[in-house]
């Protein structure tokens, strides 16, 4: 993903913009990262360069999480803790 | 009609297993001649990498049709292999960018792997969902689509937030199918007829209804193809639409 989408990315649920970004991996473009609702505290991952937005439902629960626990050291607390519409407590 | 979530997602796995068959298909001369007769120029194919093409299908030719000028941001719903996105990529230069949307993560993957093959500067490939546009209100000048609102088991919504991400005055230029008689449940409730673009189609009223009503202007409906080659009941048009401008005198 290049850091200029964030000038438009919006969450797809309640529609907040910005979205706030953490970076874990950038080359030419971020390739690991993550993306925040701070309105609605749902989290996105940004994996092999590519920003996962979609909805609850579409979502896979078991990768979702198995990402958040290898990235957990750069993840703030509040995602971990109480991240939507999955977090690891 | 079967319940919407089911026919979501024999959508989802039925894109997801033709995204997965992309290595072993092959970009005959077939293939070529199909993308022609729905309006790609065989001389735009050429310049796309083999990878793009195997993947490419639709109904029509969106970037082909559509008003893409220089330096627009384009959004692509339901991008794919990414044909439409590379090609649209061309029409708004290095100002502008086109974002690919898609629910399918194989899809996805694979697409963005074609944008690096492509070295493409102005092209993004997002994982999401054509009824939840993970984009700020108005931040898009032209919406294109090729065969994919017709898979969608809710319009109204998608329609809905079309509307939101467009500027004012930003444009549509969506080829899909459109359908010559109202479905019946039964016939809804198929998920093989549905995945194959047929019965999730509206008639042509009711598709210009639904974006009349979310508020877009100058909605045209114009058949693409003739029907009758098939039975399916379906016809392939191109949808064009523009959301007012803000401040036009009532």
């Amino acid at each position: 993903m290049k850091r200029r989408l964030m000038e438009i990315l919006a969450c797809p649920i309640d529609k907040h913009y910005p979205l706030d970004l953490h970076v874990f991996e950038e080359k030419e473009e971020i390739v690991e990262g993550l993306l925040v609702c701070s309105e609605c505290d749902r989290w996105y991952p940004i994996s092999d360069e590519i920003p996962q937005l979609l909805p609850d439902d579409l979502r896979e629960s078991m990768e979702d999480l198995r990402w958040l626990a290898k990235w957990k050291e750069r993840v703030p607390e509040r995602v971990l803790t109480s991240g939507k519409p999955f977090s690891l407590k | 009609m079967a319940k919407s979530g089911t026919i979501q997602e024999a959508v989802k796995g039925s894109y997801a297993s033709l995204a997965k068959s992309a290595d072993q298909k092959s970009c005959d001369s077939l293939q070529t001649e199909k993308l022609v007769k729905y309006g790609y120029s065989s001389e735009e194919l050429q310049t796309l990498p083999e990878s793009v093409v195997t993947l490419a299908d639709g109904c029509g030719s969106p970037t082909a049709l559509a008003t893409i000028r220089e330096g627009d941001t384009v959004l692509d719903m339901g991008s794919g292999g990414g044909v439409d996105v590379f090609l649209a990529s061309r029409k708004v230069g290095p100002n502008g960018r086109v974002i690919g949307l898609d629910m399918t993560p194989d899809m996805v993957s694979w697409a963005q792997a074609n944008a690096v093959k492509l070295n493409a500067a102005n092209v993004e490939f997002k994982l999401g969902q054509i009824e939840n546009i993970p984009l700020d209100a108005e931040s898009v000048d032209v919406i294109m689509s090729n065969c994919v609102i017709c898979l969608s088991t809710d319009k109204e919504q998608v329609f809905q937030e079309m509307f939101r991400v467009l500027r004012p005055g930003g444009r549509l230029a969506i080829a899909d199918e459109v359908a010559l008689r109202v479905f019946s449940e039964e016939e809804k409730a198929d998920p093989s007829k549905w995945c194959s673009c047929i019965t999730g189609a509206v008639t042509e009223g009711v598709y210009a209804g639904m974006l009349e009503n979310v508020g877009f202007e100058e909605v045209y409906v114009k058949q693409l193809r003739k029907p009758g080659e098939s039975t399916s009941g379906v016809f392939s048009a191109f949808i064009s639409g523009i959301k007012p401008a803000k401040n036009r005198s009532q």
